[in-house]
């Protein structure tokens, strides 16, 4: 049973907040649903993908976060309501289109649902969505626990059609990855019908057609829907305040940091002396409600993550308001009484607490950096990065490496997000030199392929994954090859057989709801771009490096590598190890002059361990996959492989 | 002579640009390899000694320990080094005919020790296009494919290397003074290795007054002449002052000054014309276009000469007092702008270990310092 779809009203369950955001969109009646993988907003998608069937919704991982929301926002001028999910650099890619969008209006309920990673737990930045909010003067809500997260979505929807605009709905790390008690509503038992009503007159929001133009009339119109949910934000439940009737301090906050603020309070006995107005509706603010609360103090603290949002808006109000309620002392980022980087935390907060009052209360220990290194060093042992045993990744990399030694001109390689940036570290030998957003190490390498007339002779290489690979490379790739950029692109297709378990994209034959789906194949594609196109095994370590070599060296316009082989955790070649591995010590040269242990000294893949007793290289066979690669790379032979029947 | 590690190597060698790509470090292990006539040290051995480091010729060099080796005692400073005779030379009847860079000298004695099994293989040196390849060679009817010279740097040596992890044990090996230098050290079983067995049985040097870099010279003529196919490329001698490029149809003159830039800089402390360290040396004979010029050095190399001249295999002659003259004054020269840089530099006799070190003992130093062009000057 998928409690998702089956859980009755009222049951409580222990729902985890991607879960939440799922079964509140469910219980909206939401019809459509779109999105782009990123920590930590997958499983949302995920969670109604597993559904669709028996909710009778259409779910998609799309192309990338812009065409997600241009496909939701089509459900949506056809009447249905639909959900637009992504991480928080995804409303970048989407945020030319959600432009347009908010300036011409929606119609069926529609909910961007960005997931950000405050302290970049699984990214490479910590941007922000919620300033997207006010660029696209949409309304912004955020939900300050699970609960709120399901039924904030339903709200959403609601006040979506109400005003006729997008409803932004901000998650965060905390609050999708943890998990907490939900109490479920009741299910819809009925869905409208798609229709495109565009036949009426063109300035009708209902029956015309939809456009941002003409901008002054329609900006105008816009900025009004964003009144009427401001109007609606003054009476909203969510926005909650608990503490003191004049309390001496006003914690101001939203989302997962309302926890914090909860916890920091109690743990100082502060809460007959602070009062916690927890906001949900973050932008527009609710002007009146919080004067309301501005006015019972003088002194204020604004908790958020990350950089100063709340603190911006709260301060231009209470400016606006100062002749009415008087002038405030505001603690927050600004002031540096709170971090304006990383991760919130209760200790954060109770510092914070406790500097205000003047409280004598460690919130850690002075010398708990210090005595947690040494707990550190002492209990665990240094470990970077790896990828997995038998992973594609290290093969390609490790003849990325010694192909562009070898060239000789100092080259290097462009990439961007996903398994393969470990390439920056020790497990990708250092290849990778550039890292951004997906797309950008071929765009990078475009540009640097035209450098050779300022004296430019190293080789560029740039690397893409392939779901990234459909998500932006390809115009990239398109700038490179119309341009004629000395380039190599090596694609590191891991899907071949990695069906369903993984999230799957356009180039592979099932879609997300687990339906046949026609792939996308890129090597035709990289030919039809007019990329001279070869496919390499990085198993196949000497033939393929020989290859590359040809490649990397020429000075031959746009040349694409498409190193083809499964990830070692693909479901096709998980627990089924293609090799039986052998290594003799007999003829293992260790550390002498002839070796010194390639294999686990620079290797490194976790299957092979150094021997220290033996003096000698050995397979551990827990962790070998089998996969025959370290056969090659031993200079010796001492390494052989048996094919498994 | 002190070894250290491929660290040192890399530091000192590859990357203060002194490697002249011999080839000596390559085969050895998965560290260094070699691809378009470029040396590389792919990812860093860790090891502080190893035989990358002691192979190397352009590390240190102790001109009295590779002399005391060669069974000469401390070394002469002699212009042509030590030799028994000198002659001027061409190949026979017997040899097997190819287009040879001179006289095709080195090619006829390649194949009679072959064919007569005094080696078991052959360390030659074919080309790509103008790109130098190291090849190892077994049969004799092979030999003539490998003739001709470019006078691009070549890693021959890993031929050599590639040969022991083969099994070969009796190897002659064709190469220039540097290589000759290297496969000297190599004799020596610098790492005192318990199984060491000497692999080599015949060294032929070739003449060298300096070697280019491959790829600058592809590119170079690439741009010179974009698209043609090179198959010959000879240096009249002095005063010409002239490459000379030859294509299928016509043959191009090239000044020796447009490609100065391509000389590697290891050839610039390098103080060996003549291959002082091989059995026997060859080179072009200025006065006569067609013949080489052989300096047989050790009794295997007069051993070889004389039963290969014997069996048809070579035509020699005794060269004229001037040509030795000329050679000579060629040779001092070579010797005497080397250790004039190195004395310069502080490389001579350095207490600290290369690169490109030059040991000696003070009586041939000066010897070689003296006149027009060294220090003394
Ligand atoms: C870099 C270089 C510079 C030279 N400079 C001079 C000079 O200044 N004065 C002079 O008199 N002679 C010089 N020579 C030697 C000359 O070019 C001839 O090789 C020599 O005269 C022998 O001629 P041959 O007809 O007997 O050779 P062949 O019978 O044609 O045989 C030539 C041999 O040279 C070897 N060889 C070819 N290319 C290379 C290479 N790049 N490195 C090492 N071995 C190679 C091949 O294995 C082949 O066996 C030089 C040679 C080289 C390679
Ligand atoms: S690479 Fe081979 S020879 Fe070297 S340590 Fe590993 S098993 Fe031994
Ligand atoms: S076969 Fe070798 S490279 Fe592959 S997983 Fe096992 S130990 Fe690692
Ligand atoms: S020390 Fe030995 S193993 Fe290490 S790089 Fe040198 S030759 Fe190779
Ligand atoms: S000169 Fe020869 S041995 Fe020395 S680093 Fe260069 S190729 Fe290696």
């Amino acid at each position: 049973m998928n409690e998702l779809t089956e859980g009755r009203p009222g049951q409580r369950l222990l729902m985890m907040g991607n879960q939440a955001i799922a079964r509140g969109a469910l219980e909206a009646g939401v019809s459509v649903a779109a999105g782009y993988p990123g920590t930590p907003s997958s499983e949302i998608i995920e969670n109604l993908a597993g559904v669709a069937a028996a909710a009778g919704i259409y779910v998609e991982w799309s192309v990338n976060e812009k065409v997600a929301a241009e496909v939701a926002a089509a459900a949506s001028f056809a009447g249905l309501r639909s959900l637009c999910v992504m991480k928080q650099n995804g409303v970048n890619v989407a945020s030319d289109f959600l432009l347009h969008l908010a300036g011409g209006g929606t119609r069926g309920g529609m909910v961007l649902v960005p997931c950000d990673d405050p302290g970049a737990l699984s990214s490479i930045n910590e941007g922000e969505s919620r300033h997207f909010a006010r660029l696209l003067e949409i309304p912004l809500l955020e939900p300050g626990d699970f609960q709120e997260a399901k039924d904030m979505i339903k709200w959403a929807f609601e006040l979506s059609e109400q005003i006729g605009n997008l409803v932004m709905v901000r998650s965060v790390t905390r609050l999708s990855h943890a998990s907490g008690n939900v109490e479920l509503g009741p299910m819809p038992d009925f869905r409208p019908k798609a229709r495109f009503r565009h036949t009426g007159f063109i300035l009708d929001p209902r029956q015309g057609a939809v456009s941002s133009a003409p901008v002054a009339y329609k900006h105008d119109l816009q900025q009004q829907k964003l009144e009427k949910a401001q109007d609606a934000f003054e009476n909203a439940l969510f926005n909650t305040y608990t503490g003191p009737e004049n309390p001496e301090l006003l914690v101001i906050t939203a989302s997962a940091c309302n926890l914090y603020c909860r916890e920091a309070i109690e743990i100082l006995g502060l809460s007959d002396r602070a009062g916690l107005l927890k906001l949900a509706t973050t932008w527009p603010l609710p002007n009146n409600l919080v004067g309301r609360y501005l006015e019972k103090t003088g002194r204020v603290l604004i908790v958020e993550e990350v950089i100063p949002f709340l603190e911006e808006n709260i301060k231009i109000l209470a400016a606006e308001l100062a002749l009415e309620i008087g002038a405030k002392t505001i603690h927050a980022k600004r002031d540096k009484t709170l971090p304006s980087v990383g991760e919130m935390h209760p200790d954060h907060v109770i510092a914070a607490l406790a500097k205000i009052f003047d409280l004598s209360y460690e919130a850690v220990s002075a010398d708990y950096t210090e005595k947690a290194g040494l707990c550190v060093l002492a209990g665990a042992p240094g470990r970077d990065l790896t990828f997995c045993p038998g992973c594609p990744h290290r093969a390609s990399y490790w003849i990325l490496h010694n192909v562009l030694a070898l060239d000789n001109r100092e080259g290097f390689v462009c990439g961007d997000i996903g398994c393969y940036s470990l390439g920056m570290r020790e497990t990708g030998y250092f290849s990778l030199k550039t890292m951004h957003a997906m797309g950008s190490g071929t765009g990078l390498a475009s540009g640097f392929g035209k450098l050779g007339p300022f004296g430019m002779d190293q080789s560029i290489v740039a690397v893409s994954g392939d779901s990234t690979f459909f998500h932006a490379v390809m115009p990239a790739l398109v700038n490179a090859v119309h341009y004629n950029a000395d380039i190599t692109l090596v694609v590191f297709d891991n899907s071949g057989t990695a069906m369903t378990g993984f999230q799957p994209h356009p180039g592979l034959e099932t879609d997300a709801m687990g339906q046949s789906a026609p792939a996308v194949d890129i090597e035709a594609v990289c030919r039809a771009l007019g990329a001279q196109t070869t496919v390499c095994d990085p198993f196949e370590m000497d033939q393929t490096r020989d290859i590359l070599l040809e490649k990397v060296s020429g000075k031959n316009g746009v040349q694409v590598v498409i190193m083809r082989r499964a990830c070692a955790l693909s479901p096709a070649r998980r627990g089924r190890p293609e090799y039986e591995m052998y290594l003799d010590p007999q003829i293992c040269i260790g550390e002498n002059c002839g070796c010194n242990k390639l294999c686990t000294r620079v290797f490194k893949c976790p299957g092979l361990n150094w021997d220290d007793q033996n003096r000698c290289a050995r397979i551990d066979e827990v962790i070998c996959a089998g996969c025959g690669v370290c056969a090659s790379v031993c200079p010796a032979g001492a390494i052989t492989r048996k094919k498994r029947t | 002579m002190q070894v250290l590690g491929p660290g040192d190597l890399h530091r000192e060698v590859l990357e203060t640009g002194l490697c002249v790509g011999c080839g000596a470090c390559i085969h050895l292990c998965p560290y260094f390899h070699t691809w378009q006539g470029k040396t590389a040290m792919v990812f860093s051995c860790n090891r502080q000694k190893g035989r990358c480091h002691a192979f190397c010729p352009k590390t240190e060099v102790d001109l009295d320990a590779l002399s005391r080796l060669a069974g000469l005692g401390e070394y002469s400073g002699d212009p042509l080094g030590a030799y028994q005779q000198i002659f001027a030379a061409r190949a026979g009847d017997a040899a097997v005919r190819g287009d040879f860079q001179d006289g095709g000298t080195v090619s006829a004695l390649i194949g009679y020790a072959l064919e007569t099994g005094r080696i078991d293989a052959a360390v030659l040196t074919g080309k790509k296009g103008l790109m130098p390849e190291p090849a190892l060679v077994t049969r004799v009817r092979d030999v003539a494919g490998y003739a001709g010279s470019g006078y691009a740097a070549a890693p021959t040596l890993a031929a050599l290397n590639q040969g022991v992890n083969q099994g070969y044990q009796q190897m002659g090996v064709v190469g220039t003074p540097c290589q000759m230098t290297a496969v000297a050290l190599m004799r020596e079983n610098p790492m005192a290795d318990e199984n060491f067995s000497d692999p080599v049985a015949l060294t032929i040097g070739l003449f060298c007054t300096w070697a280019l870099d491959a790829r600058g010279l592809m590119a170079f003529m690439e741009k010179r002449l974009p698209g043609e196919e090179i198959r010959k490329i000879r240096i009249p001698p002095p005063p010409a002052e002239i490459l000379v490029a030859e294509t299928r149809n016509h043959a191009v003159e090239i000044a020796l000054d447009e490609i100065r830039d391509l000389v590697l800089q290891g050839c610039g402390l390098c103080p060996d014309m003549t291959a002082e360290w091989a059995d026997v040396s060859v080179g072009a004979m200025e006065q006569n276009p067609g013949y080489n010029t052989l300096v047989v050095r050790t009794e295997k190399g007069r051993q070889l000469t004389a039963d290969a001249a014997a069996a048809g295999y070579l035509e020699v002659w005794d060269l004229p007092q001037s040509g030795r003259g000329c050679l000579e004054r060629a040779a001092a020269v070579k010797k005497r702008r080397a250790f004039g840089r190195a004395v310069e530099t502080g490389r001579v006799n350095s207490e600290k270990i290369g690169p490109a070190v030059l040991r000696v003992n003070a009586r041939a130093l000066e010897k070689m310092t003296a006149g027009p062009g060294g220090a003394h000057e």
